[in-house]
């Protein structure tokens, strides 16, 4: 979109010049040098995590498929804290059912009927989605024990479970399969589909949006469904690998996912971002997370660095620097003020 | 503007003339709509008199108390954060297990004075870290509070080793625990002071002015010349100093502290901000809806819990009431307008 | 746009070469490297060190890993081990994914005490067709999955909260007797088996002791105390003559909530389990009636001796080592045999 503008500027630099320049202003950029980063450091300290790389492709596609759900929605300027529990309850939905197929598709149900709700609050009723899905996160989370006894629910199929554990081509699982095919198709609905792309307006403006005719309600429906549909997605597969859906199950995905998002670029108040984004924040996470654990480094100073990177990350955009370049600049335009006053 | 409005009042008043019930439904729902949160509080009150068994006892009365206040001093002041429209700080958690276990285990060698310094010394700290991330580099607040958390939970659990401390017996700091004042114990005491003090500071200076123009536009806070960096560390001390006290009442209520303390208080303390009416968008709050937002979950708790109800219907109820006074309060605008 | 780029990479780098030299410094990494490689050639018997990873789903993070880690860490060394350990904070999904890093890095045996007992069958499986032994520690998996492993040690959760309803029938001599039930951290399987093994034996000892409420206390000392005050208001503090919780932090709420009510806790029949700093000393004064030891450090350095035997002898049959079961009262509570150790 802002591409258009640096044509002109970027044809007079050659073409690592124009590489640069696009990168650095489109919004993935800063999900890119971090990728770029942590993969080179990676190489050099941790190279296990690339000779295994079908294991760091699962890390990714665990933390992605979540993210990749809540990024629709937070293009539109939304949130959906309730993701995690959608992705507890679908397990324990598929595992109560005796019949494999009946107990999946009741559980994308399950995710398509939550992504329902919590549309019909955040644009009929009202209320803001922070609060619409914190509220749905502990009650979906309540109904999950509810209807699991507050215990693990066992797969009555157990041996599709463990075979949907294992790799169809080469080192790809289907969890990792799956996850491409959602990259895929929720990119192209964000990127071609008229509906998709709208969500980009809602986000940015939704009065505009209204005026410009965009079925601002229908947009919003959508984006929370498909948030739904894809936390159970994720939910049965991790039930289905594990042959047990665990009803405390997501609890640390939700922000991890969230993270991954916002590391990619997309703007937790809507309008800007993209799916591409959230791929590479997953793929920065999880690369980092598997890192850290061959790494063998005590789990607390794990911790300590993650959330060093994730600082470092999100401090220094293009947009955060501008801004302490402006601070600066008002501090010394203050302090000349004054002396010339005085 | 104001032929407008004398021609709309005389055409209410001539739609009133015929119409008089639905203008009062209208005008109880938008009254309702500011003030749902003090009835809906009010009604769950009554009810819990009427048909819960044994609610009104002292003793009961004191566990709501006790329920209320360390997440309620957390809640009040995030509020400042919420209110300048930077949405929640998740940091919380691992500040409130931090000051706890800075209290006991420091206090245990060195004294409460120079644990309560140190403690101090830890509150600022992450208040700064915070405060200049999303101050002076403009970066998203969830996500700078998410890492802070991470780092704070990680240096805290390498420095105390995970274990849990504790308190001498006969400590001051147990006495403080399980002091009270008639059915009162003294960290709702506490509750109370600060939920004052947070108010006149947000409403009566010209600091808590800021922060509530901070919140409600931006930009223009910044071109009357106010240093928006200042502003925006000043929301996160106050709530690195409400969930220092928070850790340290909650300290002094088990007279032990263990780094896992704390957990859920980030979202359990936006929930009772957001029930007691602050929008999330910022500019429009207070601190007094909050403490009501605080009492409001506290009391719900405290009835499921005395109705013998499951830990997962609990989850269901507690969640879907948030929905609902939520709700409420919008539709009630709705029709206001 | 590049002066925003290099900012953020070179304080990344920075980061990271700090991070660098922790890591160079740390035996760990290099030997891991090291071991790596030459896994695939060697035969675990006749090295002079092994590579292990431990699963574990707590650490520094609870005060049992706490006290669990550093004899673990000191029979490796002792024996020769270089340990990696993991924290998959109670998380299935994590602790999966941390398996599969894991049987990647083909380590000589990996140790693992499952965070949810029933979702491990995939992991055991990839490790068994990676020829990795596994030791299980603390919390033993299903029937139908030992096999896949070479054997348990620790203590039997759900004998436990059997050993505790013992304690209890005891002193209920036969009499009536109401009790109020505080649990642990919900959908957790320590806190399920506990539950389990009391209220069995409860119902198969002592039907005369009747569980008047239950709730759960999150292992936390406050949140026991307020929900044992409630649960004491709910059904009538006269109708109570008992408490059980499923640990000693959560009793010790428990109490101090009689206590806050004005009554005394020695007119009370109330049990616990782990015998830790908080729970001996009420055992001594007189507080609490009964508690079962759980040596955390027997725990821990039997999970390395019993990888040690696995990685160095054939396989043979599975090995069972329960931890010695004290049952803790008046009568042995000063006893150095069950001095606490967490």
């Amino acid at each position: 979109m802002s591409q258009i503008l640096e044509l002109s500027d970027a044809k007079s630099k050659g073409f690592f010049g124009r590489a640069g320049t696009v990168i650095g202003r489109r919004t993935e950029g800063r999900g890119i040098a971090l990728l770029s980063v942590i993969l080179v450091i990676v190489a050099l300290t941790e190279p296990l995590v690339f000779s295994a790389y079908s294991v760091t492709l699962g890390r990714i596609a665990l933390i992605g498929i979540v993210a990749l759900g809540l990024t629709a929605v937070i293009l539109m300027g939304e949130l959906d804290l309730s993701v995690a529990s959608t992705l507890a309850l679908s397990g324990v939905v598929m595992a109560s059912i005796p019949e494999l197929w009946l107990g999946i598709l009741a559980a994308l149900a399950t995710g398509l009927i939550v992504g329902l709700i919590n549309a019909f609050f955040v644009s009929v009723v009202g209320i803001n989605s922070f609060i619409a899905t914190l509220g749905m996160l502990f009650a979906l989370r309540g109904l999950a024990f509810v209807i699991s006894d507050e215990a693990p629910v066992s797969l009555v199929n157990k041996e599709a479970g463990i075979s949907f554990g294992e790799p169809l081509i080469g080192p790809i699982t289907p969890r990792v399969l799956i996850f491409i095919l959602v990259f895929i198709a929720i990119q192209i609905f964000v990127s071609k589909a008229q509906a998709g792309r709208e969500f980009f307006a809602v986000g940015g403006n939704r009065q505009a949006a209204r005026d410009a005719g965009i079925p601002v309600t229908r947009r919003i429906v959508t984006g929370f469904m498909i948030s739904g549909f894809v936390a159970a997605l994720a939910g049965i597969i991790n039930s289905l690998e594990r042959t047990t859906a665990d009803p405390t199950a997501g609890s640390t995905v939700l922000l991890t996912a969230f993270a991954a998002a916002i590391i990619g670029g997309n703007y937790l108040k809507g309008g800007r971002g993209s799916i591409v984004g959230t791929l590479i924040g997953a793929a920065a996470l999880g690369v980092l997370q598997v890192a850290l654990t061959i790494s063998g480094v005590q789990v607390p100073v794990q911790q300590i660095f993650i959330g060093a990177i994730l600082l470092i990350a999100v401090t220094t955009d293009p947009n955060s620097l501008r801004s302490v370049r402006g601070s600066i600049r008002t501090l010394r335009q203050g302090r000349a003020k004054n002396s010339v006053t005085t | 503007m104001t032929t407008k409005g004398t021609n709309a009042e005389t055409t209410m008043t001539e739609v009133g003339a015929t119409q008089k019930s639905s203008i009062g439904v209208a005008e109880i729902l938008a009254w309702s709509s500011r003030n749902g949160v003090f009835v809906f509080t009010a009604l769950l009150i009554i009810a819990a008199l009427v048909f819960v068994d044994g609610f009104a006892s002292l003793i009961n009365v004191t566990d709501v108390f006790h329920r209320a206040a360390p997440v309620g001093i957390v809640a009040v002041g995030m509020t400042f954060v919420v209110i300048s429209g930077n949405y929640l700080d998740l940091s919380v958690v691992a500040q409130v297990a931090t000051a706890g276990v800075i209290l006991i285990a420091v206090s245990n060698t060195h004294g409460i004075f120079i644990a309560m310094v140190a403690a101090l010394m830890a509150a600022i700290l992450f208040a700064l870290v915070n405060g200049i991330a999303v101050g002076v580099f403009k970066a998203n607040a969830v996500i700078v509070t998410l890492a802070t958390t991470f780092i704070g939970l990680g240096v805290l659990r390498y420095f105390s080793g995970g274990s849990i401390f504790f308190g001498p017996p006969d400590g001051i700091i147990k006495a403080f625990g399980m002091g009270k004042v008639g059915p009162i114990p003294y960290s709702a005491i506490v509750l109370l002071v600060m939920t004052i003090l947070l108010s006149i500071l947000l409403n009566r200076t010209n600091f808590g002015f800021l922060i509530r123009s901070f919140g409600v536009n931006e930009s223009a806070t910044r071109l009357g010349g106010s240093n928006t960096a200042l502003i925006v560390f000043g929301a996160f001390l106050v709530t690195a100093i409400a969930a220092m006290v928070a850790g340290f009442v909650l300290a002094a209520f088990s007279n032990t502290a263990v780094s896992n303390d704390g957990v859920g208080y980030d979202f359990r303390a936006l929930a009772a901000i957001i029930v007691g009416g602050t929008s999330v968008f910022g500019g429009r709050g207070s601190v007094f809806r909050t403490l009501l937002g605080v009492i409001f979950v506290s009391v719900l708790t405290n009835i499921l819990v005395l109705s013998g109800i499951s830990f997962g219907y609990q989850q269901i109820a507690l969640g879907a009431l948030i929905v609902f006074a939520v709700s409420l309060d919008a539709i009630g605008r709705k029709v206001a307008r | 746009m590049r002066k925003s780029r290099l900012t953020f990479a070179a304080s990344l780098l920075a980061a990271c070469a700090l991070t660098l030299t922790a890591c160079g410094s740390s035996d760990d990494a290099d030997s891991a490297e090291t071991a790596a490689e030459s896994a695939g050639e060697e035969a675990a018997e006749g090295k002079e060190s092994f590579e292990v990873y431990a699963l574990l789903p707590q650490g520094n993070d609870q005060p049992y890993g706490t006290t669990y880690l550093p004899p673990m860490e000191a029979m490796a060394k002792e024996l020769g081990v270089n340990l990696t350990i993991t924290n998959s904070e109670y998380d299935a999904d994590k602790q999966a994914s941390e398996c599969e890093v894991a049987v990647a890095a083909q380590p000589d045996g990996i140790i693992l005490w499952p965070a949810v007992g029933d979702a491990v069958a995939p992991c055991l499986s990839a490790a068994d067709a990676a020829g990795i032994p596994v030791w299980v520690t603390n919390s033993d998996v299903f029937d139908e999955d030992k096999p896949l492993t070479r054997g348990y040690s620790g203590p039997d959760t759900y004998g436990q909260g059997a050993a505790s309803a013992e304690i209890m029938c005891d002193l209920a001599d036969g009499k009536d007797v109401g009790i109020i039930q505080i649990n642990g951290l919900t959908g957790n399987a320590t806190a399920i088996n506990r539950d389990e093994g009391f209220t069995d034996t409860i119902a198969a000892n002592c039907p005369n002791v009747t569980i008047l409420a239950e709730q759960p206390g999150n292992w936390n000392k406050d949140e026991s105390q307020i929900a044992a005050s409630e649960m004491l208001t709910s059904v009538g503090i006269d109708n109570v003559q008992g408490i059980y919780a499923a640990d000693d932090t959560m009793v010790a709420g428990a109490i101090d909530a009689l206590i806050a009510q004005g009554k005394d806790p020695k007119d009370y029949i109330i049990t616990s389990i782990g015998n830790t700093f908080l729970g001996n000393p009420l055992v001594v004064d007189g507080s609490l009636d009964g508690t079962i030891f759980q040596s955390s450090s027997w725990d821990g350095a039997n999970a390395v001796v019993g990888i040690y035997e696995a990685m160095t002898t054939e396989p043979g049959e599975r090995v069972t080592l329960f931890m010695p079961q004290a049952k803790v009262t008046a009568d042995n509570a000063t006893d150095p045999s069950v001095a606490p150790e967490w």
